[in-house]
């Protein structure tokens, strides 16, 4: 039976985890689990203390049984993320052409690839998934940031044939949404207010994307006041603070706090590294242009 | 037979046999007339006996309320009909006439009529005002069992053992009785001789029909209220249905089933039903058209006798041998949900409606639920689903079924639903967005289903678990009979439980933080987590409930609006006449449904509830609020504050001294205490006040009380302690003028005098003692002058051991110079707050020019954005479409790998308009495009609108983790999803900048502020080169905020040209008369061109220009405006008027046309050359063209230019 499924033992954990209570993750007793089990719940764990920042901590627990596969791509992510960048692409596509149907190398590989661009290299990964969701969520993602709206949709309704209830699917699902938008930006953001109100899975993640939603369906009042909600519990979380310099932008308001804070938290944050670019082209642009006679 | 699941019991009494019922018209009380001659009166909505009649002798069985009088009539086996009036509580009179016992007793619906059936074979009609026997009539040939009158027409009904059912006809009786105008020899004789036909044969009670066809005796019939239709019970066992026309009558068919003699029947009032009762223990009820059974209710042993119908309400009531029994064929209660600003409610009709709470509008049917269930039964609940637009209604036919149903998108009629999903369940809830909970108690299981009706999940409830609702998202509550249970769907796991028994129906608030557990007379109040907040019990029994927004519990009982705070304080908010289910609160407004499933509105009063929010909040300022708007005032929110601890708010709505006082003593403001205390001056108010004084460390105030007491212990005691001798001495002569020794004596112990001691000995004639004292404190001569004077000697005398001579303690602090500083008694924050808003109204006032106006210029702003005749140059909106191919594009989707476009770029090609270039961040093509639209050449000042356009643009939605998040685009197109046509959102609407941006810069002239002024305006004029608007009329109402923009900037710099100048030297005043005469030009408000008129004039008249000071005063005063201003106008003007010579000479000749150069500030008459700048049209001597505007700085001026567009007329 899928460990993963509505009767399997990690689904709480693995819940957990996609709407982003790391901390629960960590903190999840494990011993009770069966032994086939212990190896996933152990990632997962590894994996939540890479999303809290732990890169340094896991490559060293890893560090002597980098024989399991699963172990060593969890070291490629944390790699990555420590920003030893080199060594994890390196470690990722070893894996990748070693052990191309295990799970974890699928999803962890997949992403280190993808972080570096490989856009290609990370589909041609994850295509070999055998009922992965984490693998559909990837591959959803990888799509939607080539701007392939299209081929996110078909592999959503996919994966919604086989496995519609699944939390990642219908997160999937909304991030679909929010590029087709219309009637889909109500669906994402219904799902993302249940799991923004249920405390189960009630982290920023969730809220984010209740507000994100709500952004996107010209509801700032709305929007505001769950990003000022979550800001006060969760004041130092980049995405957060980032969505909300947005939403201070349409509502007139200034944003220019949030945006030296973001600096300071995130200073390699697309937002930051976005304007930053668009202001040298704006100089650049605005070069060619003088008027006859100077005043 | 299984007793039916819908007949719901309200009521039930203990007593021997009940043989006749009847309810009262208004009240919730019934009479029931008993086989053991008793008559009780019930209130059965409270289950108690109000009252006892009895008179009777021998058993009870007719009975009957008055229709509007406080009366009832009774008929029994002492062959009296009584007549009572239940206010008195007697019986009125008595009339006889009958010889066997009376059956049934019953009023005219109009006339003072009584008719009654007797078994001496006659039915009798008798005028109870005169209490006489206007009409026998005879006929049946055995006991008559019940005779009625019709409820419309001059018809009677009687059923008899003579197996027959007779109508009778008495219009002959109420013509003779009902208009005795005129008393005629006929009447007398007619009145003398009741059963005889008068001189035309007629008689007042003539037979019409005679129904046979029972064949036992018949023990009842009843009138169809509105229909000609008859039932009659009998012996036989049958109920039968007739059916009557004017000139005959038959029988329409019958409904067996009763296996035991039928003893009564009627009709539903208001549905096709009929009701019977028979000594088979059963209540049987029959549809009317098909004449089968729809339901029926056994008991185990009592036989049923009689049944009564409410004449209003859906209540029956039938008697049986240990007593009556009050119920309802149905559940009244409306299935509804509500969400957000609509009410979900299924009709009576069964028809699904919403109601818009905002607007008052009930929408037509959407759905017919015709089919759902049985036809006399109505849905029992109803759950809404946002995200699906679906509903799940259940009935409890069959055990309990549901079904779900998606609802169309607009109400189009009562259609009937397609493919709807049902399934057997009590209870069915969404639970999620996509699942739903359906609850079967035989199974006791709970299945959780997805839209497709399929199990994706099975719990097992607690144990006896009754029913289910929502928890919470992702969370269900088990209602079993003493606990409620808080589960986890997806965890599958109990989270919590709380012991709350008979729980019926659960309230969630609005927020989803709290939730209100209703049961029969309890309301619980849990957080989300199931912990109980508070509990309330009401005698009465509780119907609904609904959150205010605020947070506070607004229910109904049967007859109430009440409120619960969280913390359980409660209160009646107002009565109500009929029982409603309510749904929602809002304002003063609360939205409920009736019993015939209608929304209502009822006002309510929510000053008191929020009043006691705010102080459980501690939010002063709105309690404060709430004291000056409204009349809270009186005795029970005083004696609620003090009860709850705030006495010294109650204190500021008391004025009856004694309980400002004791207000005051309890929150320890000692000031209004002792200013009562002395308005009271009584020593009780004196004592109690000393007594917090002194707990207060106050001991200054502790003296005055002692001294208004005459407590001179007490003082001497409080001076010794706080070390003040010098009034201890005084208390001393006090005591001494008094004559009293104890009090000296004491005085002097604690002043250590010593001699005044022994002088007070020896005043009192204790030398033993005086000399005791003196010895022992060393004072010999002293001694021996005692000694002496006593005339013995020292060796006469045994003196105890002496020890050393008592030390007087002295105070080390000096305390009674001032008070402790132990207990303050400051305001509270609420008497700051109270305090506080007298220095709050100050208003702002503006300095620099001195403008009074700020309303009036408000309006004066908006007429003049609408009058003003634009000046629209440079604004050519041409067909000259940059872009047109461009729009036209075609997007090819490639069905290959690889990236495709973002929808930045959809953007750009989608739009001609630069703010959508810039939002997808092409600003190099936005240039391009506001360089041809308006001649932009420098881009720099636009650099920050580029970027927050840019910034609005995308939002970051976090997805997997270790990668970055999605980006998404924010549209103003929010509800597009046609890629072609998808916009994005741009920052800083024209609204924005009409209500937000303009008034700034309104506020800036009028503070005198023109550096930000300029720099406001020029902002406006930025935001607006860069921007779309939504229609043609916006880009119109674009263009006058830019043209004003114009006008100001123009104004605005040629004062601050003007204000830098030196005007030292003749040149530099000249140019500054110049320039002052130039700011009345522009185009602004008509207040602000008055501000500059005003400057031009005063520097003008300073100058000795009278000329032009008096063209000033002229243009203010045909301006009109604010009175001070006309003044000063006026007074220059007359000073002008008597030598309108100017003193030095201006380039400004108030009478011509001119424009002003926005650069050299010089005018430019009509007719003489000029440029004009593309974007804003202000005007320029020819000498600068080709140079940036100083208006815009964006734009140059005289360049070619197309138009700015914000606008795109929607494309196909």
């Amino acid at each position: 039976m899928d460990p993963f499924s509505a009767e399997g033992e990690l689904l709480n954990i693995h819940n957990a985890f996609h709407s982003g209570q790391y901390q629960n993750v960590i903190d999840f007793d494990t011993a009770a689990l069966s032994s086939e089990n212990q190896l996933p719940a152990r990632v997962l764990k590894l994996r939540a203390q890479i999303a809290l920042g732990q890169a340094k901590e896991v490559i060293a627990a890893v560090s002597s049984e980098e024989d399991t596969p699963d172990l060593a791509a969890t070291k490629a992510l944390a790699q990555q993320t420590a920003g030893n960048t080199d060594a994890a692409l390196q470690l990722a596509q070893d894996l990748a052409e070693n052990y191309p149907e295990n799970a974890t190398v699928q999803v962890l590989g997949g992403t280190v690839l993808q972080a570096h661009g490989n856009s290609e290299e990370a589909l041609a990964l994850l295509s070999k998934h055998q009922g992965n969701l984490e693998a559909v969520a990837l591959i959803v993602q990888i799509h939607l940031q080539q701007n392939r709206t299209d081929l996110a949709l078909k592999e959503v309704q996919a994966a919604k044939r086989w496995a519609q209830d699944s939390l990642l699917v219908n997160m999937a699902e909304s991030w679909v949404g929010m590029r087709v938008g219309g009637e889909k930006y109500q669906s994402a953001f219904y799902v993302y207010e249940e799991l923004a109100s249920a405390p189960s899975t009630s982290a920023p993640l969730s809220i984010v994307g209740q507000a994100v939603a709500e952004l996107h369906l010209g509801r700032l009042p709305e929007a505001e006041a769950a990003l000022t909600a979550a800001l006060e519990q969760y004041s130092d979380n980049a995405e957060l603070i980032a969505n909300a310099i947005v939403l201070n932008v349409l509502a007139g308001k200034p944003s220019a706090d949030l945006e030296a804070k973001l600096q300071q938290l995130q200073p390699s944050h697309a937002l930051l590294a976005d304007i930053q670019e668009k202001s040298e082209f704006f100089d650049a642009a605005a070069a060619k242009y003088s008027p006859k006679v100077s005043s | 037979m299984q007793s039916s699941p819908n007949m719901l019991t309200k009521f039930e009494s203990k007593s021997s046999r009940a043989k006749g019922i009847a309810f009262h018209p208004k009240r919730p009380w019934i009479l029931v007339s008993l086989h053991s001659s008793t008559i009780q009166l019930w209130d059965y909505r409270m289950g108690t006996l109000i009252d006892r009649f009895e008179e009777h002798d021998g058993p009870v069985r007719g009975i009957d309320f008055h229709p509007t009088q406080p009366l009832f009539v009774s008929g029994g086996d002492d062959y009296k009909i009584k007549v009572w009036n239940y206010q008195t509580r007697r019986c009125l009179f008595t009339l006889n006439g009958h010889l066997d016992y009376v059956r049934t007793v019953f009023f005219h619906p109009e006339l003072p009529w009584i008719l009654s059936a007797s078994d001496d074979q006659t039915i009798r009609i008798w005028n109870w005002q005169n209490r006489s026997l206007i009409c026998t009539m005879t006929g049946h040939n055995h006991y008559v069992m019940c005779a009625q009158f019709h409820p419309t027409e001059d018809l009677i009904a009687s059923a008899s053992l003579d197996q027959s059912v007779r109508i009778w006809d008495i219009s002959g009786l109420r013509k003779k009785h009902s208009a005795p105008t005129s008393v005629s020899f006929e009447d007398q004789m007619a009145r003398a001789n009741p059963n005889q036909a008068d001189m035309f044969g007629n008689t007042d009670a003539i037979v019409k029909f005679v129904l046979e066809g029972h064949d036992r005796g018949v023990n009842w019939v009843s009138f169809h209220p509105t229909l000609p239709l008859i039932v009659s019970a009998g012996d036989d066992r049958l109920i039968k249905l007739w059916r009557m026309s004017d000139t005959k009558a038959w029988e329409v068919d019958t409904c067996r089933g009763h296996f035991q003699n039928a003893s009564a029947c009627l009709f539903h009032p208001h549905q096709d039903l009929i009701l019977s009762v028979g000594e088979d223990k059963t209540i049987r009820v029959w549809d009317l058209n098909k004449r089968t059974s729809v339901q029926s209710f056994k008991r185990d042993l009592d036989r049923f006798w009689v049944i009564a119908a409410h004449p209003e309400m859906n209540l029956f009531a039938a008697g049986h041998d240990t007593g009556v029994m009050v119920f309802k064929l149905e559940r009244e209660r409306p299935a509804s949900a509500v969400y957000q600003n609509q009410l979900f409610y299924i009709t009576k009709e069964k028809h699904v409606k919403s109601y818009d709470f905002g607007k008052n509008v009930e929408s037509p049917p959407m759905l017919s639920l015709r089919k759902l269930g049985s036809p006399w039964v109505p849905p029992r609940t109803l759950s809404y689903n946002p995200a699906e637009r679906a509903i799940l209604v259940t009935s409890p036919t069959d055990s309990g079924t549901y079904e779900l149903i998606h609802l169309p998108r607009d109400a189009t009629g009562a259609v009937e639903p397609t493919d709807v999903k049902r399934g057997q369940a009590t209870s069915a809830v969404f639970v999620a967005r996509n699942r739903f909970a359906v609850f079967n108690p035989s199974s006791q299981q709970v299945d959780i289903k997805d839209l497709s009706n399929s199990t994706t999940k099975t719990i097992k409830p607690p144990v006896g678990t009754t029913d289910i609702y929502f928890g919470g998202t992702g969370c269900l509550l088990f209602i079993t009979p003493t606990t409620v249970t808080l589960f986890d769907i997806q965890q599958k796991k109990q989270l919590a439980e709380l012991a709350v028994s008979g729980v019926k129906y659960v309230v969630w608030s609005n927020d989803g933080l709290y939730c209100a557990l209703l049961s029969k007379h309890n309301v619980t109040i849990v957080t989300k987590t199931l912990e109980q907040v508070s509990t309330l019990h009401e005698t009465i029994r509780i119907k609904s409930a609904t959150w205010d927004d605020s947070g506070v519990l607004i229910y109904s009982t049967l007859n109430h609006v009440k409120y619960s705070l969280l913390n359980g304080d409660n209160g009646i908010i107002r009565t109500l006449d009929q029982t409603v289910y309510l749904v929602r609160v809002k304002g003063r407004n609360v939205y409920c449904l009736d019993r015939n499933a209608q929304p209502q509105i009822l006002p309510i009063d929510p000053t008191e509830y929020r009043f006691k929010l705010a102080l459980v909040k501690r939010n002063y300022d709105e309690m404060l609020q709430i004291i000056k708007t409204s009349s809270l005032v009186g005795q029970s929110i005083i004696s609620y504050l003090q009860k709850k601890g705030y006495p010294e708010i109650a204190l500021q709505f008391v004025q009856d001294p004694q309980t400002r006082f004791d207000l005051a003593l309890e929150c320890g403001n000692l000031e209004v205490a002792i200013e009562m205390a002395r308005e009271l001056d009584r020593p009780n108010f004196w004592n109690r006040l000393g007594a917090e004084a002194l707990a207060h460390g106050n001991h200054q105030t502790v003296e005055m009380t002692y001294q208004k007491q005459r407590n001179f212990e007490k003082l001497s005691f409080l001076y010794l302690a706080t070390g003040d001798q010098e009034k201890l001495s005084r208390m001393a002569k006090i005591a001494e003028h008094r004559g009293d020794f104890t009090s000296r004596f004491q005085n002097a112990i604690y002043r250590g005098d010593v001699e005044d001691r022994i002088q007070m000995f020896k005043e009192v004639d204790l030398y033993p003692l005086a000399y005791l004292t003196a010895k022992s404190h060393g004072l010999t001569e002293e001694a021996e002058s005692i000694l002496e004077a006593c005339g013995l000697t020292e060796d006469q005398i045994a003196l105890p051991s002496l020890e050393e001579s008592l030390k007087v303690p002295h105070a080390i602090v000096p305390t009674f110079k001032s008070n402790w500083p132990t207990k303050a008694a400051g305001h509270s924050s609420f008497e700051k707050a109270l305090l506080g808003e007298v220095g709050a109204g100050d208003e702002e006032v503006a300095d620099g020019f001195e403008v009074e106006e700020d309303e009036t210029e408000a309006v004066l702003a908006k007429d003049t954005l609408e009058d003003d005749e634009v000046d629209a140059a440079g604004w050519d909106m041409g067909d000259d479409l940059n872009l047109e191919e461009d729009v036209e594009f075609v997007n090819v989707e490639s069905t290959e790998a690889g990236a495709g476009s973002s929808e930045a770029d959809l953007w750009a090609r989608n739009s001609p308009l630069a703010a959508d270039h810039v939002a997808a961040g092409s600003f190099d093509t936005a240039m391009q495009l506001l360089n041809r639209q308006v001649g932009a050449v420098q881009f720099a000042p636009l650099k920050e609108r580029f970027l927050e356009i840019y910034k609005g643009s995308k939002t970051y939605l976090p997805a997997s983790t270790g990668l970055p998040p999605l980006v998404n685009y924010v549209r103003r197109t929010t509800e597009e999803t046609d890629s072609r046509k998808v916009l994005p959102i741009i920052p800083r609407d024209l609204e924005t900048v009409a209500s937000v941006d303009l008034q700034e810069g309104y506020a800036a002239m009028r503070s005198n502020k023109l550096e930000d002024g300029v720099n406001v305006f020029k902002r406006i004029l930025h935001t607006l080169l860069v921007n779309t608007v939504s229609s043609e009329s916006e880009v119109e109402q674009a263009k006058t905020i830019i043209t004003t923009a114009r006008e100001y900037i123009l104004a605005m710099t040629i004062e601050l040209e003007r204000r830098s100048l030196s005007t030292d030297t003749p040149e530099g005043l000249k140019r500054s008369l110049e320039l002052s005469a130039y700011f009345t030009i522009p185009k602004l408000e008509v207040a602000h061109r008055q501000l500059a008129l005003m400057a031009a004039m005063k520097l003008a008249f300073a100058n000795k220009n009278y000329n032009s000071a008096l063209g000033f005063a002229n243009r203010m005063l045909a301006n009109g405006g604010s009175a001070k201003l006309l003044d000063q106008a006026k007074k220059i003007k007359a000073q002008c008027e008597r030598n309108p010579q100017d003193a030095i000479d201006i380039e400004f000749d108030q009478f011509a046309e001119f424009d002003i150069c926005a650069a050299s500030f010089t005018p430019i008459f009509s007719g003489s050359p000029c440029v004009t700048d593309p974007f804003t049209g202000a005007k320029y001597h020819e000498q600068y063209k080709g140079s940036v505007c100083r208006i815009s700085e964006v734009t140059e001026i005289g360049a070619p230019a197309s138009g700015l567009r914000l606008f795109v007329p929607a494309q196909h």
